[in-house]
């Protein structure tokens, strides 16, 4: 008995001394971001937060949003999901008006449907799953990113138009949703390119630590393929880059964006025809000079270069849902996601954004090509896939 | 019969004082009427239902499992099956049977049948399992668990493999799981008083002499291995329910351990020891997130550095065990007389 009422006492402690102030009032504008702030998706969370808070930075610089300055929450989710549903309520009880929710899916969720049942806007970090919307949470959820299926389009059609390539290879690692998304779209856009053929296909598994047996059956290939669309993400995307190349296979590897930035380069010595789209350069020569006094801005509020491009996703999340309440007068859910379908190209620093009563996500996005020669990585086209994929090709 | 009161008189004290702690536990939360900490208290009871469930079967047994959470797992999948809108079903899960896309109970409906269905795979499993003891069963139940993880983490059309599975209504109010979690107590003690549980635990003390009694081990341990399973699948349809997602890796080591660590530091011979070693350590858990997120002391805030939270419930549990060595509570039970009944019904015997 002595036990439990201790238990109490302290229990009845930490609710009064802890809770956080439940009143939301609105005066303020809030932006309450139920992150990982520990465990492995803050490697993910934390670039694209550090980037949503400068443009939070600039627009309170500016005079804020509708008058008024922008506050922002946050509670982690330790990389957990029940601990996300409580890092989502936590934001929501101090007032959120957007909640802002982890890059991936899986883990983004339980918050984001924390949001949608207080009838709130939420916006994913970074996400590249159709889930990341409407179709998995709900009317007023959103993703900053764009759909891994449009990177997988994007480099087929790029690659057959601008790199004359006509036979392609597909290996598919099937460890993520990611993953299959990449090899998704291009395999919708690959009957839509005439006389460009499937030479082959193959799966292997994101740990395998050889693919000696896919590496043979290219190799047994007649003839060598133009290109490999590989889709895959790290850590196991370097061993099954360098096995490749190693043996002797120099047909140019398609990827998704998962696998830019430079810092994994030094593994595979002297990379060369391998091609990344990414929404904007981490290696300053983006064309939009804009993006290049970003990534400055990035290193003075970080103290790092943007390691990889899925920084600019929290940017470009902030950017478009100011510019809905801004049109909307009012940071209430309904009219700001009315006001965000109604968004068709929205330029951003990272490209236009559309989103409508479908899709709450780009299913048609402008990347810029980045090509690795010689193991030194710079931006080489930039192109737009002709049309955007269906919901229907995305969904299955 | 003896003039003595019968055993579930002289222990029904237990599973009340238990539900009075965790009722108690409800009001707080209410008192507070902070939406996070309501989830909280949520979570708490749900740990408490599994933790008693894996008790029915380990604390009486004796056999450790490293199984249980499989059948949270199980559990959780059927209530999404049963729950979810047919139009979600149809695209995400379109290789379950026509009449399960067709079908949509309310939550609670669906959590008696999915407790009936982790029941039923105990039987199946447990019909093979029990018949082995000691480590050889406690290594068997991890293959089973590993088994159940792989079969729900690569069936794509019937279990969405590793995708999060969304569209399973969220029920955000504290009641259902504070029931739950009562029932669970008195499912363990009613099984813990009944003739299989009483036989169990003369098993589990005393395997020679028990099975010389005519105890047939395999078959009292099936019985606990079942009650035991419907429990956990009951916590697992809950448990979906409470964040509305549901993915296989969820139902793994992670809470297999934290299940298990908790039932350990409370005592595994204990009905009670059960219920407060979760208790304790979610109390503990909290009170350390909210020092990591920091507590304004008049102008200033008290913040633990991130991840403290791990290493001081590791440190905690260190203590507690090297001080207390089977546990917080030991063998005993709560009662309302000062605690010297052992187990529930451990001194009275059957007839």
């Amino acid at each position: 008995m002595k036990n439990w009422s201790k238990l109490t006492t302290a229990l009845v402690v930490a609710a009064v001394t802890g809770a956080p102030a439940w009143a939301a009032d609105d005066d303020r504008i809030v932006v309450g971001f139920a992150t990982a702030e520990s465990g492995f998706m803050q490697a993910y969370d934390k670039p694209a937060q550090d980037a949503a808070m400068i443009r939070i930075g600039e627009i309170n610089a500016a005079g804020g949003l509708l008058g008024k300055q922008i506050e922002v929450v946050n509670a982690d989710t330790k990389t957990d999901r029940a601990e996300g549903a409580k890092a989502g309520l936590s934001v929501i009880d101090a007032g959120a008006d957007l909640v802002v929710v982890s890059c991936d899916y899986d883990f983004g969720s339980p918050a984001a449907l924390t949001a949608e049942s207080s009838g709130l806007v939420s916006f994913f970090l970074c996400a590249e799953s159709i889930k990341a919307g409407i179709q998995g949470v709900g009317p007023h959820s959103f993703s900053a990113s764009v759909l891994a299926a449009v990177q997988g389009a994007t480099m087929a059609q790029w690659s057959y138009e601008k790199k004359e390539a006509r036979s392609y290879y597909r290996l598919l690692d099937t460890w993520t949703e990611y993953n299959k998304g990449i090899c998704d779209g291009f395999d919708w856009m690959l009957p839509q390119l005439a006389d460009a053929t499937l030479v082959g296909e193959d799966t292997f598994k994101n740990e395998d630590a050889s693919i000696a047996a896919q590496i043979t059956r290219i190799k047994s290939l007649p003839e060598e393929p133009d290109a490999i669309m590989l889709c895959t993400m790290m850590p196991g995307a370097v061993s099954a880059i360098k096995q490749i190349r190693a043996a002797g296979i120099n047909s140019m590897i398609l990827n998704g964006s998962a696998v830019d930035g430079s810092y994994w380069l030094s593994a595979v010595p002297d990379l060369s025809n391998f091609y990344v789209p990414v929404q904007g350069s981490i290696y300053g020569d983006d064309p939009n000079g804009d993006v290049t006094a970003f990534n400055a801005k990035y290193v003075e509020a970080t103290g790092g270069d943007p390691s990889t491009q899925y920084v600019y996703p929290g940017y470009v999340l902030i950017d478009v849902w100011a510019k809905a309440v801004e049109r909307a007068g009012t940071t209430d859910a309904d009219a700001v996601v009315a006001e965000l379908e109604k968004m068709v190209d929205e330029p951003t620093l990272f490209g236009p954004r559309t989103f409508n009563s479908e899709i709450h996500h780009q299913n048609k996005a402008r990347y810029l090509i980045v090509e690795t020669n010689a193991g030194t990585p710079a931006v080489v086209d930039e192109w737009t896939i002709s049309e955007p994929i269906p919901v229907d090709a995305l969904m299955k | 019969m003896s003039n003595r009161p019968s055993i579930a008189r002289r222990t029904l004290a237990t599973p009340l004082i238990l539900s009075l702690l965790l009722i108690a536990f409800a009001l707080v939360a209410v008192a507070a009427g902070s939406k996070p900490f309501n989830q909280t208290m949520i979570d708490i009871f749900l740990r408490v239902t599994l933790v008693v469930g894996l008790y029915v079967f380990v604390g009486n047994s004796g056999v450790i499992s490293f199984g249980h959470i499989g059948f949270t797992c199980l559990g959780a999948y059927a209530a999404a099956w049963l729950t979810m809108p047919p139009m979600m079903k149809q695209t995400l899960l379109p290789g379950l049977p026509e009449w399960l896309i067709a079908v949509q109970l309310p939550y609670w409906a669906a959590a008696v049948l999915a407790a009936l269905w982790a029941a039923l795979w105990a039987a199946v499993f447990g019909k093979i399992l029990m018949r082995l003891s000691g480590i050889a069963a406690s290594i068997a139940t991890f293959a089973m668990l590993a088994m159940i993880n792989t079969v729900y983490s690569n069936w794509e059309n019937v279990t969405g493999a590793t995708s999060s599975v969304v569209g399973i209504p969220i029920v955000r109010t504290i009641w259902p799981y504070l029931i739950v979690a009562i029932v669970a107590v008195f499912i363990a003690w009613g099984h813990a008083i009944s003739r299989a549980g009483l036989k169990l635990r003369a098993a589990r003390d005393e395997p020679t002499a028990a099975s010389a009694s005519g105890i047939d081990l395999p078959r009292e341990r099936l019985i606990a291995f079942v009650v035991s399973g419907g429990v956990m699948g009951l916590g697992g349809a809950l448990f979906s329910h409470s964040i509305g997602v549901v993915t296989p890796d969820t139902f793994y080591l992670g809470l297999t351990f934290t299940t298990l660590s908790m039932l350990v530091v409370g005592g595994m011979g204990s009905l009670s020891g059960a219920v407060i070693g979760v208790l304790v350590l979610s109390t503990l858990i909290q009170v350390l997130r909210w020092l990591e997120a920091g507590v304004s002391i008049g102008t200033s805030t008290l913040a633990l550095p991130n991840g403290v939270q791990e290493i001081a419930l590791g440190i905690v549990m260190i203590v507690i065990l090297a001080f207390r060595p089977s546990g917080l509570m030991g063998n005993t039970e709560l009662n309302w007389r000062r605690a010297k009944t052992a187990d529930p019904g451990a001194s009275g015997q059957p007839e």
